[in-house]
């Protein structure tokens, strides 16, 4: 089985800072690859990198056999790969639901002058569209608060609501920045089953975290990154049996830990 | 053409222009950076100091190494009263500011033009008579106006290098935030560099009243210039000022002797929003993050 | 964007209804006014009212994307001396102009666009700000063209009949229907959500799937097209174009109409350009007394009403409903 993304020796420099430094690594589909690594490993820059956030300063990305290194964010959302930011981002003074259509836009806009006449074809994209996000709404239980305003929401809801946003365009691929950062452990626990759902749905899921717990009950694979660079990868027991790991990313006091 | 005589004089035009356009737009850079504040209402007060002047020296014959630093000090007071009525309600809000700082420019201007009509007037020179230096004629004005100028620009530096006052605006122009975790008072840090700035608008007033003509419309083009001296500089930063001063003053000065003023003013003007473009945060700016 | 002034507090409406309605009648009212009132006076105040509304509401599209231009006078002039020229130099008829008065800065702004429109908010005000003087500066020193600082004199009505006030009110009118009726239906079509989404959280929409750039250089090219035809408009209407009437203290004045109106609805740059155009009629004679009192009304609609003149009234409103209910 081929890959359904496939980074190989992605590398961005940030003036005299190297990032990310020869990155490579692959994802199969319908899998959930866990991103591991201390603050400033440069997990959120890959991220940025395959999302075409901002571009590298050389290697290469390649979705589903096509090279699409480069392209800028609008035109992988198209292709099929999405991403959430790290800070929640919703737009805070819409409701629920525009913020659910608003990530629905591609399947939503039927060119420019369909729009402004609302043709039949306009209408029906919007029918379609609208089903989806009340669909998703519906999933992840955010009905009942659907004509709130965003901004109002709890901070777990709003994570929740980056997802559906995300999800609205109906990717094949999500990458999730830290879903789980500033959350307690019952959200946590919440979020971690969210994400076996959307995988449950066919979408191969990227996930970034910091807590090799969290990630172990996860995830298929786990990408450990430090300084930039990858550091191992495997499934998470061969991780955290991986000597390289425990000495650079979880310390000294865990190497004498897994000793025994 | 380029017959030394005229280069030479386009030399001394060039360092006069300077130091009019440094006294400016420093100003015009320490609200921004301090404050946040970008202050569209800063010709408006360089035009209130060519109107100082014309009083305190023109008309009651002040002698003028006094008169000078007094009508810009007397308009910096003044000015204080604007501080607590608009210019605190725009502190480190910088898109409102510049809208509502526009408003202000109007107000004042437009109240000026009703105080004092429309018409153009002249301020007496503050020294007639030329001198002659290894051949280039230099008239003596322009020799006292940058004199002026450079005990104003040295006065500022060794204020912000030595005094207390001094080094707590500086800190808060880095970082406004934690000065103030410092223990800084930022109210009094701010009306002191406001007083600095609009002193210092007002005496570069002065000297543009002098040097071309006084009308309640002449404000426009020294902020013009104070707009397009920060912006090659860098907002906000004070070295910044002073390149962008002397790149603007001598590139008005040589490319306005050679060519003609218009195509002095295009040149600077295409080269700005070229540098904006590529580089917005200026020469010697920093990019914000 | 992050400027808090431009944060929406109303959804425009994405459906016709109620809206849709009240614009009707409005319109239908301002076209019974020529029947009424006869006054050369109030005929020609109504076609500035109209031709200002275009050029303001041109300019609130813009806006709507989160940038604020200082130069949208220039796009205005370009078109209206488009315009002039088309029909006195090429003795092209008066729609030919008008076609030239979009075309000219829509190409201009579709060239200058993907450079200036990746600038952050205040960055593109000041370019903005410097391009509407260097515009105006063409202006005065291509003489040739345009007749320097003392412009195109002697220009034609659009036809004969147009010398007639109320034919011009009319026509004035008509462009202004199509114009902001053009605008609003874009704002409340699936575009206008991508304009807002682009506004509120640039970063999130283009990872929706939203073309940012393109969006943004698409609405400006439309705006400043249509200001253009709102300069022709205007040139064929005073018979008159010279540099002062773009300059950038124009561009200010559409600016102020905007935020004193309210940036966040299309009905703020009308409600503004209303007040702009008919206060001064209230002061006149005392143009100075204006100026004071629009500068006075800036600072304080910057400093404590960023929701504009439509933002009081919905807060009036709300109190007398709050008032009635109780
Ligand atoms: N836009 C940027 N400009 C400059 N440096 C950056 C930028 N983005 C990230 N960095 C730097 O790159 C490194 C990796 O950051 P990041 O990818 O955010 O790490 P992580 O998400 O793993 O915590 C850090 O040192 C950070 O300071
Ligand atoms: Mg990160």
């Amino acid at each position: 089985m081929t890959a359904l993304l496939s980074v190989t020796s992605l590398h961005r420099q940030f003036g005299g800072l190297t990032a990310v430094r020869d990155l490579s690594f692959d994802v199969a589909e319908g899998e959930i690859l866990g991103v591991i690594g201390p603050n400033g490993a440069g997990k959120t820059t890959a991220i940025n990198l395959v999302s075409g956030v901002i571009p590298p300063t050389s290697g290469r990305v390649e979705f589903r056999g096509e090279d699409v290194t480069g392209l800028p964010p609008h035109r992988l959302v198209g292709r099929g790969i999405v991403r959430t930011f790290q800070s929640t981002t919703v737009y805070g003074d819409r409701t629920v639901r525009e913020n659910g259509m608003r990530g629905a836009y591609l399947g939503l806009y039927p060119g420019f002058f369909a729009t402004l006449f609302d043709t039949a074809h306009a209408r029906r994209m919007r029918a379609e569209a609208t089903a989806v996000v009340d669909e998703l709404l519906d999933w992840l239980g955010l009905t009942e608060v659907a004509e709130d305003k965003a901004g109002s929401l709890p901070y777990g809801h709003q994570k929740t609501l980056g997802m559906i946003i995300a999800l609205a365009s109906r990717p094949r691929l999500i990458m999730l920045d830290e879903p789980v950062a500033g959350l307690g452990g019952g959200d946590a626990d919440h979020v971690r089953d969210t994400i076996k759902r959307v995988r449950g749905r066919g979408i191969t899921v990227i996930v970034i975290d910091h807590n090799m717990r969290f990630m172990s009950g996860l995830c298929d694979r786990v990408l450990v990154m430090h300084q930039g660079a990858r550091l191992a990868v495997g499934t998470p027991q061969q991780v955290l049996a991986d000597p390289a790991v425990i000495e650079a990313y979880l310390g000294k006091r865990h190497a004498a830990l897994a000793g025994h | 053409m380029l017959s030394p005589i005229l280069l030479g004089q386009a030399v001394v035009n060039g360092i006069s222009l300077s130091a009019i356009y440094i006294l400016v737009a420093l100003g015009f850079t320490l609200l921004f950076g301090i404050m946040r504040v970008v202050n569209f209402a800063h010709g408006a007060f360089a035009m209130l100091g060519g109107y100082a002047l014309y009083y305190v020296y023109g008309r009651w014959g002040v002698p003028y190494l006094i008169a000078a630093p007094l009508s810009a000090l007397g308009v910096a007071l003044a000015a204080l009263v604007l501080e607590r009525l608009v210019y605190r309600w725009f502190y480190q809000k910088m898109f409102q500011s510049m809208i509502g700082l526009l408003g202000l420019e109007m107000a004042i201007v437009f109240t000026a033009v009703i105080i004092w009509d429309p018409h153009e007037r002249s301020v007496p020179a503050a020294l007639a008579g030329i001198v002659e230096v290894g051949g280039i004629i230099v008239p003596t004005d322009k020799l006292v106006i940058v004199g002026v100028a450079a005990v104003a620009l040295a006065a500022f530096y060794l204020f912000t290098k030595f005094s207390k006052y001094g080094l707590a605006m500086r800190a808060a122009a880095q970082d406004v935030e934690i000065a103030a975790a410092q223990g800084i008072d930022t109210t009094r840090i701010y009306q002191l560099a406001f007083v600095i700035a609009i002193f210092m608008a007002a005496l570069a007033g002065g000297f543009y009243a002098q040097t071309y003509a006084l009308s309640p419309l002449m404000g426009e083009r020294p902020l013009m210039m104070a707009f397009i001296v920060v912006i090659l500089g860098g907002m906000g930063s004070i070295p910044g000022v002073a390149l962008g001063g002397i790149i603007l003053g001598f590139a008005e000065s040589f490319l306005g002797t050679f060519y003609g003023g218009s195509v002095a003013v295009f040149a600077s003007f295409g080269a700005v929003i070229l540098l904006l473009i590529f580089r917005p945060w200026g020469l010697l700016g920093t990019p914000e993050t | 964007m992050t400027d808090a002034s431009l944060s929406p507090l109303a959804l425009a409406p994405r459906a016709g209804g109620r809206p849709l309605a009240i614009a009707a009648a409005v319109v239908a009212v301002l076209a019974l006014v020529p029947l009424v009132i006869a006054d050369k006076f109030i005929l020609s105040l109504g076609s500035t009212v109209f031709i200002t509304a275009i050029a303001a509401a041109s300019l609130h599209l813009i806006i709507r994307t989160g940038h604020i231009s200082l130069g949208h006078a220039a796009f205005m002039g370009i078109g209206a001396y488009a315009s002039v020229l088309t029909v006195m130099e090429l003795g092209l008829p008066f729609a030919a102009g008008v076609l030239a008065a979009f075309v000219a800065p829509c190409l201009l702004a579709l060239a200058i666009g993907p450079l200036v429109l990746r600038l952050t908010g205040k960055y593109f005000v000041l370019v903005t700000f410097l391009f509407g003087e260097i515009v105006r500066m063409v202006f005065v020193e291509w003489k040739s063209v345009t007749g320097g600082a003392n412009g195109i004199f002697g220009i034609p009505a659009p036809a004969p009949v147009f010398n007639d006030p109320a034919a011009y009110y009319y026509l004035s009118l008509g462009a202004g229907v199509l114009l902001v009726g053009f605008i609003a239906r874009l704002l409340a079509s699936e575009v206008g959500r991508a304009i807002d989404a682009v506004r509120e959280s640039e970063r999130l929409a283009h990872c929706s799937g939203i073309p940012v750039l393109r969006l943004k250089v698409t609405i400006f090219a439309l705006g400043c097209g249509i200001v253009g035809i709102a300069g022709a408009l205007q040139g064929h209407f005073i018979r008159y174009v010279d540099p002062t009437s773009y300059s950038v203290v124009q561009s200010l004045n559409l600016v102020v109409v905007n935020v004193i109106g309210g940036m966040q609805t299309l009905v703020g740059p009308l409600v503004g350009t209303l007040f702009y155009l008919i206060l001064p009629e209230m002061l006149r004679g005392y143009v100075e007394l204006q100026r004071i009192i629009f500068g006075i009304i800036l600072i304080i609609v910057m400093a404590f009403l960023p929701g504009g003149l439509v933002e009081l009234g919905g807060r009036a409103l709300q109190l007398v409903r709050r008032r009635a209910g109780s």
